[in-house]
């Protein structure tokens, strides 16, 4: 399915495309992407980026590339995450290097956790957070999130999950 | 150029690879020759799945990528053939999987008609396809298909070896 545009106050949330893979390289290439897989060479990168979009065609919803209003410049890629062998469907948030601590993970994660359970008819979505990841820690915790319990993943490792407020509580 | 466009051979249809090709590509590539193409059992259910939705998701990116290779007689999608182009590839790439009926000539079959289709119809100047030297089954498709090694050609991987193909190479 095509992704629907979703806004909030300062975020445009809109179909992922290759304008999105430099920002995507920059951040795997990074060290920040070593709790969700990384550091990635720029073609495992480029395989990321198709697999996020193949996971709309096999889902139906799939994460986002979250834009600056105002500038277009990409400043995350957030959504409904729910790949095979994953726990459960998740709520996942990446912030593109340079853009933490704006509060962009919230408002853009808040948005897509709406959306799912208004769209889609989620009535219940966890988040999974690595272990030492205190940004996202804090994310989880502004998003109203409750923390239930360690998982490990088979290349992952282990991480948190955390289970969001359901429909009625988080509207 | 519609890439999109379904064509056929003898006795297959190609379609490019969809949802519908997922069971046996999934179970192709969780199999241990998915370790070709990155995957594998030691790699987990989850890289299987992922390595599907990147060839969907290459579709959108790129408006080609590839086709699963459906029976005529059987119904049956017995392999993935066509083009792959992640960023950090030199070159465009023909690249190949038979999930079944090998040995039978199928791939061959398949490979011919995609090479003739993309630089004969299509128009396209050339052709790599990029084989581990201990692949030597992939090698001598490569061979068949009357691809030559091309030494002085860029490649991905260092331990490569660069098949070049050309229009009407084949028998």
């Amino acid at each position: 399915m095509t992704p629907p545009t979703l806004t909030t106050e300062r975020l445009t949330l809109t179909a992922l495309s290759d304008r999105h893979f430099e920002p995507m390289a920059a951040f795997y290439a990074d060290d920040r992407s070593s709790f969700v897989g990384g550091p990635l060479t720029a073609e495992r990168t480029w395989r990321v980026l198709a697999g996020e979009i193949g996971h709309w065609t096999l889902r139906g919803y799939g994460r986002f590339a979250v834009e600056l209003t105002a500038t277009g410049e990409m400043v995350g890629l957030i959504g409904p995450w729910n790949p095979h062998a994953w726990p459960e469907p998740e709520i996942g948030w990446d912030l593109m290097n340079g853009h933490e601590g704006k509060g962009y993970a919230t408002e853009a994660a808040k948005a897509t956790r709406d959306w799912a359970y208004s769209a889609l008819g989620w009535t219940t979505v966890i988040s999974l957070v690595a272990e030492g990841n205190h940004g996202s820690r804090k994310v989880a915790e502004r998003l109203g999130c409750t923390l239930e319990g360690p998982y490990t993943h088979e290349i992952y490792g282990t991480m948190n999950i955390w289970r969001h407020p359901g429909p009625e509580a988080a509207s | 150029m519609n890439y999109a466009e379904p064509f056929e051979t003898e006795r297959l249809h190609l379609t490019p690879f969809a949802p519908e090709h997922m069971e046996p590509a999934y179970a192709f590539f969780l199999s241990e020759r998915g370790r070709w193409h990155g995957a594998g059992p030691d790699e987990g259910p989850g890289r299987a799945w992922r390595i599907c939705a990147t060839l969907m998701g290459h579709w959108q990116i790129h408006g080609f990528g590839s086709y699963a290779l459906v029976e005529k007689v059987t119904g049956a999608c017995i392999g993935g053939i066509g083009i792959f182009y992640p960023a950090g590839h030199p070159e465009r790439e023909i690249g190949w999987s038979m999930y079944a009926r090998e040995g039978e000539g199928f791939a061959a079959e398949a490979g011919r008609a995609i090479v003739d289709r993309y630089l004969g119809h299509f128009g396209w100047d050339t052709l790599v396809s990029y084989i581990d030297p201990d692949n030597k089954r992939s090698a001598a498709l490569a061979e068949r298909l009357g691809a030559v090694i091309d030494s002085a050609a860029e490649k991905g991987h260092p331990d490569d070896l660069v098949y070049r193909h050309r229009m009407g190479g084949h028998a």
